[in-house]
C-alpha cells in the first residue's frame, strides 16, 4: 500500500460525509412549513410507531387540503430512527438544525423521548408526544399528548375496585421505567386504600418475554386465595401476544382474574385471536369503538387514506390528531411557527377530543382527557364499560409520590417552570 | 526499546494517517468555530458531534480488528467495552448535574430518587472526580477483557466456540443492565447530562473540544495499534491467527499473546465508549445488544480487515451511509444496508481498503515489473479463524 | 316424575327462595327479555337472575347468546334478536323463539351489553337452569359453573339435583359445589367439617381457594379443621409444583429445539454462521398467517386443518429460499465461515424489510386450531395442548431429521460433503447439488419451526430476531455439528431456566443461564457432544 492511496481512502471518507450533509441542504428553501416525523420504521419499535408516521403524513394532507396553514403547504419530513436511541437524539438533530422543522410529532419509547429531550431544549424546537407515559416530567419544549398516569391506571383500578369488587392485585410489567413508575404509583395507591401488602404482587419480565408459562401459573396459584384477584399489567408491546395466549390456554378467563392493561390497544389486539381473551379490559383515552361523529369521521378518512377498509385506529393515533390540531391553532393564533411564539399561545387552546369531550393543553404541557375503561370483544375491539363524567387533567408529577407531590408543572408566567416546588416556592431544578 | 517500537510504527503510510487525523482535529473544530454562519467551508453545528461519533465508532472498529483481522478473535462482544466505557463516563457526567436534576437531590440521580434508593450505592463512589472515572473508562473493559480472555484462552475456547460465548457475555450484560435493580438506571440508562469539567455540554466549543479529543485518540489509537501490529508480538500475533496450533508449538505462549491483544483492544473500545457518550448525550443498555457488537464487525469487514486503515474507513462509511439513508429512504434504507453487506462480502472479500490495495498494487506490478514485496504487507490474506 | 316438569316445579320453588324481586315472578319471559336492553349493568343483573328464576327452557339459549355477546336490539322495533355475524351482516333469529329474521348490517342493530359482572351472572345462572339436563357433560358443566360462583342460592338446587344424579363424574362435582357453598353458609360446624375435608381431599388450586376463603369468617373451632386443610392442599401442590416444573421446562426446550434444529444443520453440519436463520423461521410463521388467510376468506370449514396444510407449504417455501440463498451466496464463501456471517446478516437485515414491506409492520393473527387450543389437567399437572403438541412435533421433527441424515443417500452424502469435500467429490458426488439440498433442508426445517412458533408467539418481522441468539447458544452447548448434542442441550438450558425462574426470576433466570453457557464452554470448549478426530481443527 503506498502513501498516496491513504490519503484517497481519507478523502473518501470525508467525501461521504459531506454529501450527506448537502443532500440534507438542498431542498430547504421551498415555500413550505415542515414538520418532522421522528417514529422508528425499522427495529423493535416499528410495529408500534410505524402507524403513528401514517397518522401524521394522513394529517398533513388533510390539513393541506384545507388550504394548508398560514397559506403555506405542510410539508412532512420522515427520518428512521430505527428503534435505536442515541439515533433519535442524531435524528432530532438532523431535523431540527438541517430541515428546520417547525414542530417534530414523534417518539414511543420513554428512552427515545430521554434520548431527544436536551436537544429540543438546546435548540429550541417543539416535540409533541403521543404515548401514554410514567409522568414525573415536564419540559418546555415538549407537549405531552398521551396519557399521564392519573389519566389511565388509577381510574382502572378504581373500576375494578368498584365494579368487580377486587381484593388482590397483581402487577404485572415489563422492568422499564413506565411500569416501574406506574407500579409504584398504584401500589402507594391501593395500601392508601387498605390492600394489605401481601395482597399485592409485582412481577417483572424482560421485554420481548416469550415464555409465560411460569408466570401465569404463579397468577393462578396467587389468584386462588379465596379473594377476587385482578392482574393490572404494564406488559409491553410484544411481550403481549404470548402473554395473551398463555392466558387463554392455562384457561384464565375474565370473569375469574380479570387483566386490565395500559399498553394494549386494537393494534396489538389485530395479532391475536381474541375470542378467549373476550371480558379483559383496558384503559385508555381512546377506544376506536366510541361512537361519535367526530370519531367516525375520522376513521373513514383514515381508511380512506390508507387504502384499506380493515384498518384500526388507536389510542396514540388519537394523541397525534389532538397535538396536531393544537399545534394548527396554536400557530394560526400565533401568525407564525416561530417556537418562542407558539409555545406561548398553545396553553389554554381547546380542540374537541374524538371520544367526546374538549382537549385542552394545560400549563403543564399536558392535556385533558376522558379516561374509558373497555372490554375486549371476539372481534379485536374494545367496548367501553366505563368512562368517566368527565375529562380529567394530566398531572405531570404524581400526588401519590412522596418525592413529587409538592411539585407542580406550569409554564405560564410567572412560574414558567417545569417542577416548581410548591413548598419551597423554588424551581427544583436549574434555578 | 519502547520509543524504537513506536518509532516504526511512524514508517510509511502509518505518519500520513496521522496527520490527516490531527489536521481533522484542528480544521473541523476551527471551522466550526471561527468561520461565519453560511460560509461554505463551515462545518454545521450539528455536523460537529456527528462526525465525532464517527470518529469514536471508528476506534471501536480499530480495537476490534486489532483482535479480529490480526489474532483471529472474532469478538461479538465487543460492544460490551465499549458500553463500559461508556458508563464509566455516564456516571462521571451524572454526578457532575448535581442538584440540577428535577427532584434536586444534590448526591442522588434523579433516577434513584424515583427508585426510592437512600444513599449511592458503592460502585457509584468515586465517580464525581474526572480522574477516578477517567481511571475506570481504562480499568473497567480491561480487567473484564483480563478475566474473560484469560479463563478463555487457557481453555482453548476458539472460533465460532470464543465468539459465541463473547455474544453470549454481552447478551447476559444487556439482560442485567436493563434491570432497573442493578442501579444504572435500567431501560432509560444515563442521560440529561449538563456539563463535563465544569463545561457546558451543549455549548459549541465543548462539541469541539470533544471532537478534537476523539479525533487525537483515534490518532493514537492507530500510533498504538500500528506500534503493536508491527512489533515482533505483532507478528506472533498474526501467526496465532494463521496457524494457532503451529505457533504454540514452536513455543510461544499463545494466551499469553491473545489475552494481550484482547485487553489491549478492549481498553481501546472503553476509551472510545467514554468519548462517544458526551457527544451523543445518553448511555442506555442497547449498546450492549448483540446486533450492535455485529455492526462493529461489519464495519470493520466493509473497510478491509487485517489493515489498520481499513476498519477507520469502514466504520465512518457505514455509519455515514447509515445517517444519510435513515434520512433520505426512511422506509428502504435497510435493503441498502444489507445490500451492501452481502455485496462486500461476495465483491470484496478483503473489504474496501483490502480491495483497492490489491488494484493498486495489481496496477503498480504492470508498470513497474518488479515490486511486490510491498504489497503482501499491506493486505495479509485473511483466513478465517477457524 | 318427569324431569321437566319437575325441574320447573325446583325452579319455582327456587325462584320463591330467591325472592329478589316479589314481583319477578308474575313477570313473563318476554316482558323481561324487553327490558334487558334498558338500564345499567346492575339492573341488567337483576333482569338476568329474574329471567332464571321464570324457568322457561328457552332462556338457557338467550342467555347464552348474552353470554357471547350476540344479543342485540334491533333499532328499528326494538326487538331483542340474537345477530350472528356473516360477512359484512349479521343473521338475525328471535332471541326466544329461534324464529329466521334476515340479515341486516351491524348499524340497524344495537348490542346488549354484558360486562365481566355479568358474564359470572349469567353462568350462574345458566348453570342453575341446566342442572337437570338430559345430558350428563351439560350437567358437568353446570356443576362446575356452580362451583366456581359458590352462591348459597343454589344449595336447595344443589340437594334436589344430587338426590337424582346418576352420573359418578357429576355426582362428585355437584358434591364438591355443595361443600364449597357449606363452607360459605351458617350451617352446622359437623356439616361444615364434611365439608372442609370433602375439599381437602379434592386438592386442587380451587379448593385452596374455598378454604382460604372461608378461612377468615370461619367459627375458632373450625379454624384448625381449615388449617390442617390447607397445609393438606399446599403440600400435595408443592409436590406437583416440582413436576409442573420439569414440564414447562420440556416445553420451552422443545421451543429451543424447534427454533435451533435448522441452525443446527446449516450451521452445525455446514457451518455456515447463518444469522439469516431467524428471518428463515419468522418465512415459516409467515406462510401459516397466508395459509390462514386463504383459508378464512375461502375455505373457513378447513380451519382446523390449517397447520396440517401449512406444514408442508412453509417446507417448500423456505427450503425454496435456503437454496437460493445457498445457489446465490453462500456457495461462494466456503472455506471462509466467518464471511458467511456478514453476508447471511445482511441478507437478514433485507429479509426483515422484505417482510415488513409486502405484511407490514404489525403483529399478524396466526389462529390456533381448537386442538391446539385449552389444557387439560393430567393428574395435578395442568397441561396445555399447544405446549404439548409443540413437544411432540419437535420430538418428530427430530426423530425424521435424524433419519434423513443417519439411513437415507443423502444423509450418507450431506456427511460425506462436510467432512471432507474432496474426498467425496473424488468419489462422484456432486459436491454443490448436496451443499444445495442440505441448506435447503436446513431451512425447510426451521421454516417448520415457524410453523409452530406462530402458536405461541407473535408473527410480526421480529419474530426471527428473538430466536437467533437462543438458537446459536443451544447448538453451541449442545456441541456443533452433534443433532443429538442440539435436543440435549435445548432440553437441559429449558429445565434449568424453569427451574432457576421461580427463585431468580425470568431475568435473572435467563442471565444465570448464559453465564452458566459460557463457564461450560471453559470447561468442554467444544460443546457438550464434541466431534473428536481431525475434522475438529480443520
Amino acid at each position: 500500500m503506498s502513501t498516496r492511496f491513504t490519503r484517497r481512502a481519507v478523502l473518501a471518507a470525508a467525501l461521504a460525509g459531506s454529501v450527506s450533509l448537502s443532500a440534507g441542504i438542498s431542498y430547504a428553501q421551498e415555500e413550505t412549513i415542515k414538520v418532522g416525523v421522528l417514529h422508528s420504521l425499522s427495529g423493535t419499535m416499528a410495529i408500534s410507531e410505524t402507524t403513528l408516521k401514517d397518522t401524521m403524513l394522513f394529517l398533513i394532507d388533510e390539513q393541506n387540503k384545507k388550504g394548508g396553514l398560514l397559506g403555506k403547504k405542510l410539508e412532512a419530513v420522515v427520518v428512521d430512527p430505527a428503534s435505536d436511541w442515541p439515533l433519535f437524539a442524531e435524528k432530532a438533530r438532523e431535523l431540527i438544525s438541517v430541515d428546520e422543522v417547525a414542530a417534530v410529532f414523534g417518539c414511543w419509547t420513554s428512552v427515545s423521548r430521554k434520548s431527544v429531550l436536551p436537544v429540543f431544549e438546546e435548540l429550541n424546537s417543539i416535540l409533541f408526544y403521543p404515548v401514554q407515559y410514567e409522568g414525573e416530567e415536564s419540559q418546555r419544549n415538549v407537549f405531552y399528548t398521551g396519557a399521564a398516569p392519573n389519566q389511565q391506571a388509577i381510574p382502572a383500578v378504581d373500576y375494578l375496585m368498584n365494579e368487580e369488587g377486587v381484593e388482590r392485585w397483581v402487577l404485572a410489567g415489563t422492568d422499564y421505567v413506565y411500569p416501574r413508575t406506574t407500579n409504584k404509583i398504584l401500589e402507594q395507591y391501593l395500601m392508601d386504600k387498605g390492600v394489605a401488602a401481601e395482597d399485592i404482587m409485582i412481577n417483572y419480565t424482560p421485554f420481548s418475554h416469550s415464555d409465560w408459562q411460569t408466570i401465569v401459573s404463579d397468577i393462578k396459584a396467587f389468584g386462588s386465595a379465596g379473594k377476587k384477584t385482578a392482574v393490572v399489567s404494564t406488559i409491553n408491546g410484544d411481550a403481549n401476544v404470548p402473554f395473551y395466549k398463555e392466558l387463554a390456554n392455562q384457561g384464565i378467563a375474565a370473569e375469574d382474574i380479570p387483566v386490565v392493561a395500559f399498553s394494549v390497544g386494537e393494534e396489538e389486539l389485530a395479532g391475536i385471536d381474541t375470542e378467549p381473551l373476550v371480558g379483559h379490559l383496558a384503559a385508555w383515552n381512546y377506544f376506536q369503538s366510541v361512537d361519535t361523529p367526530e370519531n367516525e369521521e375520522f376513521i373513514a378518512k383514515w381508511r380512506e387514506f390508507i387504502g384499506d377498509e380493515d384498518r384500526v385506529t388507536n389510542d396514540p393515533m388519537e394523541a397525534h390528531v389532538v397535538g396536531f390540531n393544537l399545534w394548527v391553532q396554536a400557530v394560526e393564533k400565533a401568525g407564525t411557527t416561530d417556537t418562542d411564539a407558539v409555545l406561548d399561545a398553545i396553553i389554554g387552546l381547546e380542540t374537541p377530543n374524538l371520544t367526546g369531550g374538549i382537549a385542552k393543553m394545560l400549563p403543564n404541557h399536558h392535556i385533558t382527557k376522558p379516561v374509558l375503561i373497555g372490554e375486549i370483544q371476539d372481534d379485536g375491539q374494545f367496548e367501553v364499560v366505563w368512562e368517566t363524567e368527565e375529562v380529567v387533567p394530566g398531572d405531570a408529577w404524581s400526588d401519590f409520590l412522596p418525592e413529587s407531590k409538592m411539585i407542580e408543572a406550569d409554564w405560564t408566567a410567572p412560574i414558567s417552570c417545569g417542577n416548581y416546588n410548591t413548598e419551597t416556592k423554588s424551581c427544583g431544578g436549574a434555578s | 526499546m519502547i520509543t524504537k517500537t513506536l518509532l516504526r510504527a511512524f514508517d510509511g503510510k502509518a505518519i500520513w494517517v496521522v496527520a490527516i487525523l490531527i489536521a481533522i482535529a484542528v480544521a473541523v473544530p476551527a471551522s466550526n468555530l471561527y468561520l461565519p454562519v453560511g460560509h461554505p467551508l463551515r462545518v454545521p453545528n450539528h455536523f460537529v458531534p456527528l462526525l465525532g461519533k464517527y470518529l469514536t465508532y471508528a476506534m471501536l472498529a480499530l480495537a476490534l480488528d486489532l483482535v479480529w483481522g490480526y489474532c483471529g478473535i472474532l469478538s461479538l462482544g465487543h460492544g460490551a467495552f465499549f458500553a463500559f466505557g461508556g458508563y464509566a463516563m455516564g456516571m462521571y457526567l451524572m454526578r457532575q448535574i448535581g442538584d440540577r436534576g428535577v427532584y434536586a437531590n444534590p448526591v442522588l440521580p434523579d433516577f434513584m430518587v424515583f427508585l426510592n434508593y437512600q444513599e449511592l450505592p458503592w460502585f457509584w463512589y468515586g465517580f464525581d472526580m474526572f480522574w477516578f472515572a477517567a481511571i475506570m473508562v481504562v480499568l473497567v473493559p480491561g480487567v473484564l477483557a483480563f478475566v474473560f480472555g484469560w479463563f478463555a484462552f487457557r481453555s482453548r475456547v476458539t472460533g465460532v466456540y470464543l465468539s459465541i460465548i463473547t455474544q453470549a457475555m454481552t447478551y447476559a450484560l444487556l439482560l442485567a443492565f436493563f434491570r432497573n435493580d442493578m442501579g444504572f438506571g435500567g431501560n432509560n440508562g444515563l442521560t440529561d447530562f449538563k456539563d463535563i469539567l465544569g463545561a457546558p455540554l451543549q455549548a459549541g466549543s465543548t462539541r469541539a473540544a470533544l471532537f478534537a479529543a476523539s479525533a487525537i485518540a483515534l490518532a493514537l489509537s492507530f500510533i498504538v495499534c500500528s506500534a503493536i501490529v508491527r512489533s515482533k508480538l505483532g507478528k506472533v500475533l498474526v501467526a496465532v491467527r494463521d496457524a494457532e496450533s503451529r505457533t504454540r508449538f514452536l513455543g510461544y505462549r499463545v494466551d499469553n499473546y491473545k489475552l494481550f491483544a484482547f485487553t489491549a483492544s478492549a481498553v481501546i473500545a472503553g476509551i472510545a465508549g467514554a468519548l462517544y457518550v458526551p457527544q451523543v448525550g445518553i448511555i442506555n443498555p442497547g449498546e450492549f445488544a448483540p446486533a450492535n457488537s455485529i455492526e462493529i464487525v461489519i464495519w470493520t469487514a466493509v473497510g478491509g480487515r487485517g489493515t489498520l486503515i481499513g476498519p477507520i474507513v469502514g466504520a465512518v462509511l457505514v455509519n455515514a451511509g447509515k445517517s444519510w439513508f435513515t434520512g433520505v429512504f426512511p422506509e428502504f434504507w435497510l435493503f441498502a444496508l444489507g445490500g451492501l453487506f452481502v455485496a462486500v462480502t461476495l465483491f470484496l472479500p478483503k473489504g474496501i481498503v483490502g480491495a483497492l490495495a490489491q488494484g493498486w498494487t495489481a496496477l503498480k506490478a504492470q508498470r513497474v515489473s518488479a515490486q511486490a514485496e510491498d504489497g503482501s504487507d499491506a493486505a495479509p490474506e485473511p483466513s478465517p479463524a477457524e | 316424575m318427569h324431569p321437566t316438569r319437575l325441574i320447573s316445579k325446583l325452579l319455582i320453588a327456587l325462584a320463591l327462595l330467591i325472592a329478589v324481586a316479589p314481583g319477578a315472578f308474575a313477570q313473563d319471559v318476554e316482558s323481561l327479555v324487553s327490558a334487558l336492553p334498558e338500564g345499567d349493568y346492575s339492573d341488567r343483573e337483576k333482569v338476568i337472575f329474574d329471567l332464571a328464576a321464570t324457568g322457561d327452557e328457552r332462556v338457557a339459549g338467550l342467555l347464552n347468546a348474552l353470554g357471547e355477546g350476540d344479543l342485540y336490539v334491533r333499532e328499528e322495533d326494538g326487538r331483542v334478536i340474537v345477530g350472528k355475524r356473516s360477512g359484512r351482516n349479521y343473521t338475525l333469529t328471535d332471541a326466544l323463539t329461534g324464529e329466521e329474521l334476515g340479515t341486516a348490517p351491524s348499524s340497524a342493530l344495537e348490542k346488549i351489553r354484558v360486562n365481566n359482572r355479568l358474564r359470572r351472572a349469567v353462568r350462574s345462572a345458566i348453570g342453575q337452569l341446566t342442572l337437570m339436563s338430559p345430558s350428563p357433560s351439560v350437567r358437568l358443566r353446570a356443576a362446575r359453573s356452580l362451583l366456581r360462583n359458590a352462591d348459597p342460592d343454589s344449595l336447595e338446587l344443589l340437594d334436589t339435583a344430587l338426590a337424582a344424579e346418576t352420573d359418578p363424574q357429576v355426582k362428585t362435582m355437584m358434591e364438591t359445589a355443595r361443600a364449597g357453598i357449606i363452607v360459605k353458609t351458617d350451617a352446622g360446624i359437623e356439616e361444615k367439617v364434611a365439608a372442609i375435608d370433602l375439599l381437602a381431599a379434592r386438592g386442587d388450586r380451587e379448593a385452596l381457594a374455598m378454604l382460604t376463603g372461608a378461612r377468615s369468617s370461619a367459627a375458632p373451632e373450625l379454624q384448625p379443621v381449615i388449617e390442617r386443610g390447607i397445609a393438606g392442599i399446599e403440600r400435595e401442590l408443592a409436590m406437583w409444583d416440582g413436576l409442573q416444573n420439569v414440564w414447562y421446562g420440556l416445553s420451552l426446550g422443545s421451543v429451543l429445539l424447534l427454533a435451533a434444529i435448522g441452525l443446527a444443520i446449516t450451521f452445525g453440519v455446514m457451518g455456515v454462521i447463518n444469522m439469516a436463520h431467524g428471518e428463515i423461521v419468522m418465512l415459516g410463521a409467515y406462510t401459516t398467517f397466508a395459509v390462514q388467510q386463504v383459508i378464512r376468506t375461502s375455505f373457513p370449514g378447513l380451519f382446523d386443518y390449517s397447520l396440517a396444510i401449512a406444514l408442508p407449504l412453509a417446507f417448500l417455501v423456505t427450503a425454496l429460499v435456503g437454496i437460493a440463498i445457498e445457489r446465490g451466496i453462500i456457495r461462494w464463501l466456503y472455506g471462509r465461515p466467518l464471511e458467511t456471517l456478514l453476508a447471511t446478516w445482511g441478507l437478514s437485515l433485507i429479509l426483515q424489510q422484505t417482510v415488513r414491506t409486502i405484511f407490514g409492520p404489525n403483529n399478524r393473527e396466526v389462529g390456533n386450531p381448537s386442538w391446539m387450543s385449552g389444557a387439560f389437567d393430567l393428574a395435578g399437572l395442568s397441561i396445555t395442548w399447544n405446549r404439548l403438541w409443540i413437544i411432540v412435533f419437535a420430538l418428530v421433527v427430530f426423530a425424521v431429521l435424524l433419519a434423513v441424515l443417519n439411513r437415507t443417500p443423502l444423509g450418507l452424502q450431506m456427511r460425506a460433503v462436510t467432512q471432507n469435500r474432496r474426498m467425496a467429490s473424488s468419489m462422484g458426488i456432486r459436491t454443490p447439488w448436496v451443499d444445495a439440498m442440505t441448506f435447503g433442508l436446513g431451512s425447510g426445517i426451521a421454516g417448520m419451526a415457524g410453523v409452530a412458533l406462530s402458536q405461541i408467539d407473535n408473527v410480526s418481522p421480529n419474530l426471527g430476531q428473538s430466536y437467533i441468539i437462543d438458537s446459536f447458544m443451544v447448538v453451541v452447548f449442545g456441541g456443533v455439528g452433534n443433532l443429538w448434542g442440539t435436543l440435549v442441550g435445548a432440553l437441559t438450558l429449558g429445565v434449568a431456566n424453569k427451574f432457576l425462574e421461580p427463585y431468580a426470576g425470568a431475568v435473572l433466570a435467563k442471565i444465570f443461564i448464559l453465564v452458566f453457557i459460557i463457564l461450560f464452554i471453559q470447561r468442554r470448549p467444544r460443546g457438550l457432544f464434541a466431534l473428536k478426530g481431525r475434522a475438529v481443527d480443520a
